[in-house]
C-alpha cells in the first residue's frame, strides 16, 4: 500500500484555501503513475463487441420473428412475476377499447399519451368519445411556457400511455428510449402505466438487448434521440419498511402491456 | 478522506449491537431473507457463474486501461453537453459540488440513494451552504429524518421497526397518528417527497456503472427515485468513484445480469436508467446541465496497492449478508460508511491501515464473503493483508506484536514447536475447564475474554505420526 493516504485528518477542518481544483490531466497522471507499478492480478479482457451491430440486431430480430410466441410466452410468466398486467389484442385497431378498460378499472380520468406517432396508433380520439380525456405529447418544438405546462399535466395525470422499444422475456422488462414526443415522465410520473408494444420488440435476453444498446449507438445518434434510455421491471417497489414489499413509491404502482399481434404502424 | 462516524472502541460497538434484541431479530430475519432470494435467483440461472467470470475479468480489464477508460468517458460526456470534474479528495468532491449548486442558485437537492455521496458526507455540506438535501430513497428518508446513519448498504432502515418509522413520520411530518402499517408510511412518503421532486433545483444521484465508450451514467433503482432526480429538477449531478466505468454496452449487459440477483435475488431491479447527458433539443423533461464527478478519495493509490481488488466492488451488498460478523453486529457496529466485509477493506481504502486496526479482525476469514461476491472478491485474503500491514506498521497493540512475532517464530521450527508444546501441555493444567481452556492470566486473557482456546492434546498429531 503506498504512503500518501496513512496520516489521519481527523479534527477540525483545515482553513479553506483557495481551491486549486485538480484537472483532468493532475488526475489522469496519478492513475498513469499507479497504472506503471502493476501488471494487474490476471490477464484479462473486457467483453468483445460486435462488428457491425445494427445488421446483427437486423438479423436478429429476423430470426426472433419466427419464434415470437415462444418468446412472448416466456416474457408474460415474468412480466406476471413483477406484478405487470399483459392484455393481447389481434390488431392496432383493437388497442383503445383495451387501453379504455384499463382506463375504467383504474378509475383513470386524465390520460397522457406520447404522440401517435410514436405510438404507432392513435388512441386519443376513441378515448375522448368514452369521456376520458387524453393530452398527447407534441413532437417537438415545445416552448419553455408549454414545457412547464405539459409537465405539469403529467404530473397530474391518472394513467400514461407510452410504446416499448424492446421487452424483455429474460426479465419481463420494457425498454423505453426518450425523444421528442416521447417524455420519460409518461412511465414515471401517473400512478398507471401502459406500454402498447408488437412482436417486432420482443427479444429473449439481456444479452441481446446489450446488442441492441451496441446498435443504438453505432454511429452519430439520430438528431431527435433523447438523453435517457430506461429499463422498466414491473411497477415501482421498495421494502424498506421490515421488508414488506409495497409497491407505487415513486413511480407507478401498475404497469400493463397490450400486446398487438397484428402490428402497429412503424414510425420513424 | 472520510472520518469516522462514531468513535467508541469497535468492542464496545459490537457489545452494544449484541445486546440490542430487535437489531439481532432484524438482521436475522433480513439477511436471511436476502440470502434465499439471491441462492434462489442463481439457481434458477445456469450462466450465473459463467457470467460472474466474465464480469470479474471485465472489471479487471478496465482497471489495466483505466486511463484510456476514463479519458474515453469523458470525452463522450462532454460531446453530449454533460460536464465532467475531477476531486482527489472528499473534501474536493463537496466543494465542487457546492460550487454548482451556488452558481445555479439552488435551494434544495433531491437525491437518490448513492454511496459516494454517503462517503464524502455530502449533506452536511450542502445544509452549511444553505442547499437543502433530501434523501428519497424510503430506507434514506427514514434515516435522514431520525438522523441516523445507514445500516445496511441495500436496505439502510434494516434496524427500525415499522413501529418506529410511523413514530417518526408523525412527529417529523407532523401527520400525528400515523398507523403502523408499511403501506400507509410508503403512501405519506410518496406523497411529500413527490411535491420535494417536483420542486427541487438540483437532482445528486451516485452511479452504478458508467459505460465510456457512450458516456452513458446507469443507475439502478427498485422505487424510481433515480429517474425522478435524473428527470425533473433543472441541474443533475452524478458523484462516482472511478473504478465505475466500464468499457461498453456489452459489458453492461453482463453486469446488469448479476447485479439485482445479488443484491435482492431479481432478475432485474424495476429501473435501470441510462442517463446521457442533459436534455436534448425537443425534449420535454430533463435537466439543462449535467454534471459528472469523478472520485479519486484513495482508489487510485489502490491501483497498485493491496486493496486492488476491492475496486472491482458493485456494492450489491451480498458479502454483508452472509457474514457471521455482519449478521450479528449490524452496519452501525463498523462505524464508517461502508460496513461488512468489503466495508473492512473500503474503509481502509479510505482512510487508511490505521482505522482499520480492530476492524480488520471482525472476521472470521471464513470465506463465505468471497463465495458470494458477484465478481469473486477475495475478500479473506485482502483481510489477511490488512491484518499483516497492522502488525508491520505498529498500529497493533505491542504484546498482540510479540505474541505473533514469538508465534511465527517457534512455528517455523519442528523441534521448537515439539518442545512448546509439550511445555504447553504442562503449563495449561490449571486452566482446562471440560476440555476448553476458557481464561488466561495477564494480558493474554484479552484472548480468551470473547473465545475459548482448545488445549493441546494429550498425544498431538506429530508424536501419534511418529509412531505410525
Amino acid at each position: 500500500m503506498s504512503d500518501h493516504r496513512l496520516t489521519s485528518e481527523g479534527g477540525a477542518p483545515a482553513p479553506r484555501r483557495p481551491p486549486a481544483r485538480t484537472t483532468k490531466a493532475d488526475f489522469l497522471t496519478r492513475i498513469r503513475q499507479e497504472m506503471g507499478k502493476t501488471r494487474g492480478l490476471f490477464s484479462a479482457t473486457a467483453s468483445e463487441r460486435p462488428a457491425r451491430p445494427g445488421q446483427r440486431l437486423d438479423l436478429l430480430r429476423r430470426e426472433l420473428t419466427e419464434r415470437w410466441p415462444q418468446t412472448l410466452e416466456r416474457f408474460r410468466a415474468e412480466f406476471e412475476r413483477v406484478a405487470g398486467v399483459l392484455h393481447r389484442v389481434p390488431t392496432a385497431a383493437d388497442v383503445p377499447a383495451a387501453l379504455e378498460r384499463i382506463c375504467r378499472a383504474a378509475a383513470a380520468r386524465r390520460v397522457v399519451a406520447w404522440s401517435a406517432d410514436e405510438l404507432g396508433v392513435a388512441v386519443a380520439p376513441a378515448l375522448d368519445a368514452a369521456g376520458i380525456s387524453v393530452e398527447s405529447m407534441p413532437g417537438g418544438g415545445v416552448s419553455d411556457t408549454e414545457r412547464g405546462r405539459l409537465r405539469a399535466v403529467i404530473a397530474e395525470a391518472d394513467l400514461g400511455v407510452t410504446g416499448a422499444d424492446l421487452a424483455v422475456a429474460e426479465t419481463g422488462t420494457l425498454v423505453l428510449i426518450s425523444t421528442a414526443g416521447r417524455p420519460r415522465s409518461t412511465s414515471l410520473l401517473p400512478p398507471c402505466h401502459v406500454a402498447i408494444f408488437d412482436p417486432t420488440a420482443l427479444v429473449e435476453s439481456l444479452e441481446q438487448v446489450g446488442l441492441a444498446l451496441e446498435a443504438w449507438h453505432e454511429g452519430p445518434a439520430p438528431p431527435e434521440r433523447g438523453a435517457v434510455i430506461n429499463f422498466i421491471t414491473g411497477p415501482s417497489r421498495t421494502a424498506d419498511i421490515e421488508l414488506t414489499l409495497t409497491r407505487g413509491v415513486h413511480g407507478p404502482k401498475e404497469v400493463h402491456a397490450i400486446f398487438v399481434d397484428g402490428g402497429l404502424a412503424r414510425h420513424g | 478522506m472520510t472520518e469516522p462516524i462514531i468513535t467508541t472502541p469497535l468492542r464496545e460497538r459490537a457489545a452494544q449491537a449484541l445486546g440490542d434484541r430487535f437489531l439481532h431479530e432484524a438482521l436475522d430475519i433480513a439477511t436471511t431473507k436476502f440470502i434465499t432470494l439471491r441462492r434462489e435467483a442463481f439457481g434458477a440461472f445456469p450462466d450465473g457463474d459463467q457470467l460472474r467470470d466474465r464480469a470479474r475479468a471485465i472489471k479487471e480489464a478496465t482497471l489495466q486501461r483505466l486511463d484510456a477508460h476514463l479519458e474515453t468517458l469523458v470525452a463522450n460526456v462532454e460531446r453530449l453537453g454533460g460536464h465532467v470534474h475531477f476531486a482527489a479528495t472528499a473534501e474536493e468532491a463537496r466543494d465542487i459540488i457546492v460550487d454548482i449548486a451556488r452558481r445555479t442558485g439552488a435551494r434544495m437537492a433531491v437525491k437518490s440513494k448513492s454511496m459516494a455521496t454517503e462517503e464524502i458526507h455530502l449533506n452536511d455540506a450542502l445544509q452549511a451552504a444553505g442547499v437543502t438535501p433530501v434523501e428519497t430513497d424510503l430506507g434514506e428518508y427514514i434515516i435522514q429524518l431520525a438522523h441516523e446513519r445507514p445500516s445496511h448498504i441495500i436496505a439502510p432502515a434494516i434496524h427500525k421497526t415499522k413501529g418506529q418509522v410511523a413514530e417518526l413520520f408523525s412527529r417529523e411530518l407532523k401527520r400525528p397518528g400515523l398507523p403502523a402499517d408499511p403501506e400507509v408510511l410508503t403512501k405519506i412518503a410518496r406523497e411529500e417527497l413527490r411535491e420535494k421532486f417536483l420542486t427541487a433545483d438540483l437532482g445528486i444521484t451516485g452511479a452504478n456503472f458508467a459505460v465510456a465508450e457512450t458516456g452513458t451514467v446507469v443507475l439502478v433503482t427498485n422505487e424510481g427515485n433515480g429517474r425522478m432526480a435524473t428527470s425533473l429538477p433543472r441541474v443533475h449531478v452524478a458523484v462516482m468513484g472511478v473504478e465505475k466505468v466500464i468499457p461498453s454496452m456489452t459489458d453492461l449487459a453482463v453486469f446488469l445480469a448479476i447485479l439485482a440477483k445479488s443484491a435482492t435475488g431479481q432478475k432485474l431491479s424495476v429501473y435501470t436508467t441510462l442517463v446521457q447527458g442533459p436534455r436534448r433539443p425537443g425534449e420535454l423533461e430533463g435537466p439543462d446541465e449535467f454534471h459528472l464527478v469523478l472520485l479519486d478519495n484513495g482508489r487510485i493509490a489502490q491501483i497498485a496497492g493491496t486493496l486492488r481488488e476491492s475496486l472491482y466492488c458493485l456494492r450489491c451488498g451480498a458479502c454483508l449478508n452472509v457474514c457471521p460478523v455482519y449478521r450479528q453486529i449490524g452496519g452501525h457496529a463498523y462505524g464508517y460508511t461502508y460496513p461488512g466485509p468489503i466495508g473492512i477493506l473500503l474503509t481502509a481504502m479510505l482512510n487508511g491501515p490505521a482505522s482499520v486496526k480492530d476492524l480488520s479482525h471482525a472476521s472470521s476469514l471464513c470465506g463465505a464473503c468471497a463465495d458470494a461476491c458477484p465478481v469473486r472478491i477475495d475478500i479473506p485474503r485482502m483481510l489477511i493483508e490488512l491484518r499483516k500491514e497492522v502488525g508491520e506498521r505498529r498500529i497493533a497493540p505491542w504484546a498482540e506484536r510479540v505474541v505473533f512475532k514469538a508465534l511465527a517464530f517457534v512455528l517455523a521450527r519442528p523441534a521448537l514447536y515439539g518442545l512448546a508444546a509439550r511445555l504447553g501441555r504442562v503449563a495449561q493444567r490449571p486452566f482446562v475447564r471440560s476440555g476448553r481452556i476458557r481464561t488466561l492470566p495477564l494480558f493474554f486473557g484479552q484472548w480468551t475474554r470473547t473465545r475459548d482456546l482448545p488445549p493441546v492434546a494429550r498425544r498431538t498429531f506429530q508424536e501419534r505420526w511418529r509412531d505410525v
